[in-house]
C-alpha cells in the first residue's frame, strides 16, 4: 500500500480483474449460447423431415374436435408451449425414500 | 421514607432518561424517518423498517452492564449480530438471491455483461477518494463497496476490512438503493439525448432448461477461479440458481427464495440496525462515508451509462444498445432495472427496456461480488 498511497494501482488491476471475469464468462456463454441455438436449428429441422410435427398436429386437432372445453384447450396449448420452449420444469419423482419402520 | 427515595434514585439511574443524550434522541429520530420511508414512501420496506426499527432498539439509552446491548457479549443481540460481524448472513442472503433470479436475459445477451462490469468502475472511484480523504486503505475499499449497490456485498466486506464502520456503511448503502430511482433517473437524462432513448433493442432469444443449468455452474467456475475471495458469496449465489433451474430441488429452491433470505433480512436489517448506536454511528467518519456512498452511486450510474454510449460508437446500427440500460449495471435488482423501463417508456411507451435491462442488472451483481473479493484479496 506504502508503494500506492492513492490507491491507482490497485484500482486498475481490480477494474480489469472484473472486466476480464466477467468477459470470459460473456465468451464462454457466448459460444454455448451459439451452439444451443445450432443444436436447436437441427433438431427442428430433424423433426420436420420426419414429419412428425404434422403427425402430433393432427392429433392434437382431433383430440381438440371431441373436447369442447376450453380449459383443455388452454392445458394443452400451455403444455406444447413448455414442451416446445423446453421449459419443462419441476421432474419430480415424487417417490417417498423413508422406509417403515420395522 | 429515605429507603424508598433511594430505592426510586437507584432505579432512575437504571431508565433510558437517566443515560439519554441528544445524540441518543437523533438516532430515534432517523430510525423513524426510515420506518416513515419504508412505509408512506414503500421505499425499500423490507429493509428501511427493519433498519429504522433497529436503529430505535440500538438508540435506547442504556446503563452499562445489563447484557442487552448489542456490543455486550454474550447478549441477546449480540448473538444475533453474529451473522453480521463474522459475515456469515451476506452468503446466505445471496443464496436465496440466486434462488430467485432468473438469469435467461443474460444468457441471451451475454455481451451485456460487460455494462455490469463497467458500473463497478464507482466502487474504486470511491475507493480513490476515500483515500485522499485520509481513510485508511482497507477503510477506504469496505467504504468504495457501496458503489456496487448490493446491501449483503457491502456487509460482507465492511465486517472483513473495517468492521467498526459496518453500521454506517450498511445503512448508507441500504439508503441509497432505496433512492436508486431519485439519484438514477436525473444522470440518465444528462448523459442521453432523444435519439438514444428511442433505441429499439432486438428481442433477446429464446434460452433453454439446459443453458440455464449449466450457467450456474460455468458461472461459478469461471468467476471463483480468478477470484476466489470471492467464493463465500458467488458459491451460494450460483448455488442458489442451481436450486431453482434444475427443476427437481423445487422445494429447497422455494425454501431458499422464501423463509429463508426472509429470516436473514430481517436479522440482518435489525441488528444492522441495533449496531447504529449513537456513539458509534455519530461522527464525522460517518457523514463522509454517506457523502462517498452517494459519490460512488453517482460514479457507477455515469460509467455504465457512458460505457454503452462509447460502445455503441463500434456497433452496427442494428446491434446498438439503448444506453438508458446502463444504469441497471449496479447490482440493486430489480429496482435499477426497473428505472431503465420506466425513463425509457417515458421516451418511447411501446419500448420496453426491462428484459435488456435485467441482463446488466444481475451482472452486476456477480460484478460486486468480484469487486469485493478483489478488494479482498488486496486488502484483507
Amino acid at each position: 500500500m506504502q508503494k500506492d498511497p492513492h490507491g491507482l494501482v490497485v484500482s486498475m488491476v481490480a477494474i480489469l480483474v472484473v472486466f476480464l471475469s466477467l468477459y470470459i464468462l460473456y465468451y464462454c456463454y457466448r459460444f454455448v449460447g451459439y451452439w444451443f441455438t445450432r443444436k436447436k436449428g437441427t433438431k427442428s429441422a430433424k423433426k420436420l423431415s420426419e414429419s412428425e410435427e404434422d403427425e402430433v398436429a393432427a392429433a392434437i386437432s382431433l383430440a381438440l374436435s371431441l373436447e369442447n372445453n376450453m380449459e383443455t384447450q388452454a392445458a394443452i396449448a400451455m403444455a406444447l408451449d413448455c414442451y416446445l420452449s423446453e421449459s419443462v420444469h419441476d421432474k419430480e419423482s415424487y417417490i417417498i425414500t423413508i422406509k417403515r419402520k420395522k | 421514607m429515605e429507603v424508598i427515595i433511594d430505592s426510586l434514585e437507584q432505579f432512575w439511574l437504571y431508565t433510558g432518561f437517566a443515560s439519554a443524550t441528544w445524540q441518543h434522541l437523533v438516532m430515534i429520530l432517523l430510525g423513524i424517518t426510515f420506518i416513515i420511508l419504508g412505509i408512506v414512501k414503500e421505499w425499500e420496506p423490507l429493509l428501511l423498517i427493519p433498519i429504522g426499527f433497529g436503529m430505535i432498539i440500538g438508540n435506547i439509552p442504556l446503563f452499562p452492564g445489563l447484557q442487552v446491548s448489542i456490543y455486550e457479549e454474550g447478549s441477546v443481540f449480540n448473538i444475533l449480530y453474529h451473522g453480521v460481524r463474522y459475515g456469515w448472513y451476506p452468503p446466505l442472503i445471496f443464496l436465496g438471491i440466486g434462488a430467485m433470479t432468473d438469469f435467461s436475459a443474460l444468457i441471451s445477451q451475454p455481451r451485456l455483461m460487460l455494462i455490469g462490469a463497467a458500473a463497478q468502475i464507482g466502487i474504486f472511484g470511491a475507493y480513490i477518494l476515500a483515500l485522499h480523504m485520509g481513510f485508511m486503505p482497507n477503510e477506504a475499499g469496505a467504504i468504495g463497496i457501496i458503489g456496487g449497490a448490493d446491501g449483503p456485498t457491502a456487509i460482507f466486506l465492511s465486517s472483513r476490512l473495517a468492521p467498526e464502520l459496518m453500521g454506517a456503511i450498511a445503512v448508507s448503502a441500504y439508503s441509497y438503493m432505496a433512492l436508486v430511482p431519485v439519484i438514477q433517473k436525473p444522470i440518465m437524462l444528462l448523459m442521453t439525448n432523444k435519439k438514444e432513448r428511442l433505441i429499439r433493442m432486438a428481442t433477446p432469444r429464446t434460452v433453454n432448461q439446459k443453458e440455464k443449468i449449466i450457467f450456474p455452474i460455468v458461472g461459478l467456475m469461471i468467476t471463483t477461479f480468478v477470484v476466489p475471495s470471492a467464493l463465500p458469496l458467488l458459491g451460494m449465489l450460483f448455488f442458489g440458481n442451481l436450486l431453482k433451474e434444475s427443476g427437481v430441488t423445487r422445494r429447497l429452491a422455494e425454501t431458499a427464495r422464501g423463509p429463508l433470505i426472509d429470516v436473514v433480512t430481517t436479522l440482518i436489517g435489525l441488528t444492522v440496525g441495533i449496531s447504529t448506536q449513537a456513539n458509534v454511528f455519530l461522527s464525522e467518519k460517518s457523514v463522509k462515508i454517506f457523502a462517498l456512498g452517494l459519490i460512488s452511486f453517482i460514479i457507477a450510474t455515469i460509467c455504465g451509462v457512458g460505457f454503452v454510449k462509447i460502445w455503441n460508437l463500434f456497433l452496427p446500427e442494428h446491434r446498438k444498445i439503448n444506453p438508458l440500460i446502463g444504469n441497471a449495471g449496479v447490482s440493486a435488482v430489480p429496482d435499477s432495472a426497473r428505472v431503465s423501463e420506466v425513463v425509457g417508456r417515458e421516451a418511447d411507451p411501446k419500448n420496453h427496456l426491462l428484459m435488456h435491462a435485467m441482463a446488466p442488472n444481475v451482472a452486476g451483481v456477480i460484478g460486486s461480488a468480484v469487486a469485493a473479493g478483489i478488494l479482498l484479496s488486496f486488502l484483507g
